[in-house]
């Protein structure tokens, strides 16, 4: 049970159902700002230059990357590991809050699903470059063919990989699509546009709001949040057996699935809060995502920096106490002390003491410092898979063996072009997308009010 | 087919209720509700009741064992290769691509269901007795022929109980 007595109302500003409705699609009906035609410009830039790096990369071959025979996973992989992560928590935003009847998600689970549906698409991009001839990419799909029948290896994680992603991908999509069908029929019933009402209407596929509907709609997202919710843990568990089944230092460690299930969740989390600011102050929806959403938020990424820093603090423990010179190592000697302790250091103080800073009531409702802090949670999280790749296998068992790495333009051109299609998506969602689900705050508008005993209400009772 | 109908207009959910409740007391048989948001009152009042989560447990066993079935033949029957030793029938490894799949395959048939339960598909033609119903207004409508002798009580009992508008209409389906 919500007690607006305690937690204060969830919608600010009086409103009723007609100026929710209002407020949430006016940015679809005005014309773009000038912040959006910028950012938009600069995103599809860096999309360019990805797709350019994406044809050196296809038409030369993997050789014009960085990558050699020690460090074969490296720049692809990191980033593949963080759009994954990022795209994790959409989905666990909105359903971990679904299941847990939390009704301050309805403000935030559209874009956290948005965000996540885009992040998705851009770490998908890796691993199929990754394969080298990507035309090939086909290959994984478990299929009958000419070629034995060659059937694909269930036992690898690498399939696993493959198979979790598509339907994490296809899942999020949907999940995410058949939440906007309600949003649609509203923006279809009160556009004055002839092409808007087609477009839309054509999209709402003819809902109405009919008990009928809304039964069904009811029991479809419970049933998919519930099974999803399993899905939103396997997928990055089976991302982190991808290194925990190898017998790399510091890959070959029990603790991977949790620890890679919560940072993927701590890095979504602070990109959600980096897009909910971003919402909130360019298209002042203040009344939608309150200081309380965002104090909400900053309590979780306080809670989920204390597991990292316990699970960075096992690894190390464990890699002594296990006695393996190896682990030892790894863990001591290569990244805390050795050529990668910037980069290890990085991490630890991004992700495990920067956070902490929002024990602070004062930082936690000063938006530019909560901006900061989750900007710099997702550059610690990037730091993070560069550590766990890249000096992983830099230095293994073979002195001789021994490397370093650096990117190359191509590899780097690929990020920015991710980075490109992220910022792209984000903002074609701002413009043509309800960026808060209309229909659920609608559900909680009277329940989370203080006007919920207000004359009107409840004149017939 | 009659398609002459009574629309009753509301503002609030409890109005609403206070309405549904009343008008079935009274013997009115409710055509359908439409609402911007789902009342929980209004679905059970309305006597709908789903069985959808029964519908998606068998997607969910009917998936784990298809894919089950599927890893079998192609690994252990069309085409056994080994794998460093391992036996081909590798069944705990097996379980992981069972649980992304089963849930892949009860998320599809869901929305499949969905779509035919809930009739939500694609170029529908839907009829909407009062467009404001998807933004802010709570609609009631009745059948006008069942009830046409009472058509009077009818709407006044409606205005009663907090309609701002009562109206009858003939209602063809939209696009």
């Amino acid at each position: 049970m919500y007690k607006t007595e305690v937690r204060g109302p969830l919608i600010l500003g009086d409103k009723n159902y007609h100026q929710i409705s209002t407020d949430i699609i006016a940015p679809i009906n005005q014309p773009v700002p000038l912040w959006w035609k910028v950012a938009f410009g600069i995103s599809n830039l860096a999309l360019l230059f990805g797709l350019v790096a994406i044809y050196q990369t296809v038409s030369v071959g993997i050789g014009t990357w960085g990558v050699n025979n020690s460090v074969g996973w490296a720049w692809e992989i990191i980033n593949f590991v963080w759009w994954i992560g990022i795209g994790h928590a959409g989905t666990a935003f909105s359903i971990f809050l679904l299941v847990l009847r939390q009704k301050w998600r309805t403000s935030i689970n559209r874009a956290a699903e948005a965000m996540t549906v885009v992040a998705v698409m851009c770490a998908a991009i890796f691993p199929a470059l990754h394969m080298g001839r990507v035309w090939l990419a086909f290959y994984i799909f478990p299929y009958p063919n000419t070629r034995g029948p060659l059937w694909v290896n269930y036992n690898s994680p690498l399939f696993w990989d493959f198979i979790a992603i598509s339907a994490y991908l296809l899942i999020s999509a949907s999940f995410w699509y058949f939440g906007m069908v309600p949003d649609f029929a509203t923006i279809r019933d009160r556009t004055t546009s002839k092409i808007k009402k087609a477009v839309y209407g054509f999209f709402a596929f003819g809902w109405v709001g009919t008990s009928r509907e809304w039964l069904r709609f009811e029991a479809l997202s419970y049933v998919l949040g519930g099974i999803a919710a399993v899905l939103v843990v396997s997928v990055h568990s089976i991302v982190s057996t991808d290194f925990a089944v190898s017998v790399i230092p510091g890959w070959h460690t029990t603790v991977f699935p949790p620890y890679f299930v919560v940072g993927a969740i701590f890095s979504g989390f602070a990109m959600v809060m980096t897009l909910m600011i971003i919402i909130r102050k360019m298209y002042k929806f203040q009344d939608y995502v309150t200081s309380s959403h965002l104090n909400a938020i900053a309590k979780i990424l306080i809670f989920i920096s204390l597991i990292m820093g316990t699970a960075y603090a096992t690894e190390a423990f464990i890699a002594w106490y296990s006695g393996n010179r190896y682990e030892i190592f790894t863990f001591f000697y290569n990244r805390a002390t050795g050529d990668y302790s910037i980069e290890y250091w990085t991490m630890i103080i991004c992700n495990a003491i920067v956070p902490q800073l929002f024990w602070f009531k004062k930082i936690r409702k000063n938006l530019t410092a909560a901006f900061i802090i989750s900007i710099i949670i997702n550059i610690g999280m990037w730091f993070e898979r560069y550590n766990i790749i890249i000096t992983s296998l830099a230095k293994d068992f073979l002195p001789s063996s021994w490397v370093t790495y650096s990117p190359t333009w191509v590899e780097i051109g690929v990020f920015v072009g991710t980075l490109g299609l992220f910022g792209a998506g984000v903002l074609l969602f701002f413009k043509f997308i309800p960026m808060m689900a209309i229909s659920e705050l609608k559900g909680i508008l009277k329940v989370t009010s203080y006007n919920t005993n207000d004359k009107k209400h409840i004149s017939h009772e | 087919m009659n398609n002459h109908f009574v629309v009753g207009v509301f503002d609030e959910e409890a109005q609403l209720m206070a309405a549904v409740n009343e008008t079935q007391k009274q013997g009115f048989q409710i055509q359908e509700i439409y609402s911007p948001y789902p009342v929980y009152e209004a679905i059970e009042a309305m006597g709908k009741k789903t069985r959808f989560t029964f519908a998606a447990f068998l997607f969910g066993l009917f998936g784990a064992l298809g894919v089950l079935a599927f890893m079998y033949y192609t690994a252990v029957i069309d085409w056994p290769i080994n794998y460093g030793g391992k036996p081909t029938n590798a069944f705990p490894s097996f379980l992981v691509v069972t649980i992304v799949i089963t849930i892949l395959v009860v998320t599809i048939a869901s929305l499949f269901t969905f779509s035919a339960r809930a009739k939500i598909y694609p170029g529908k033609a839907y009829v909407l007795p009062d467009p404001r119903s998807t933004d802010d207004k709570f609609v009631m409508v009745f059948d006008k022929s069942a009830n046409d002798s009472e058509y009077q009580r009818l709407a006044e009992l409606l205005k009663a109980e907090g309609a701002v508008e009562v109206y009858e209409k003939n209602i063809e389906p939209e696009n």
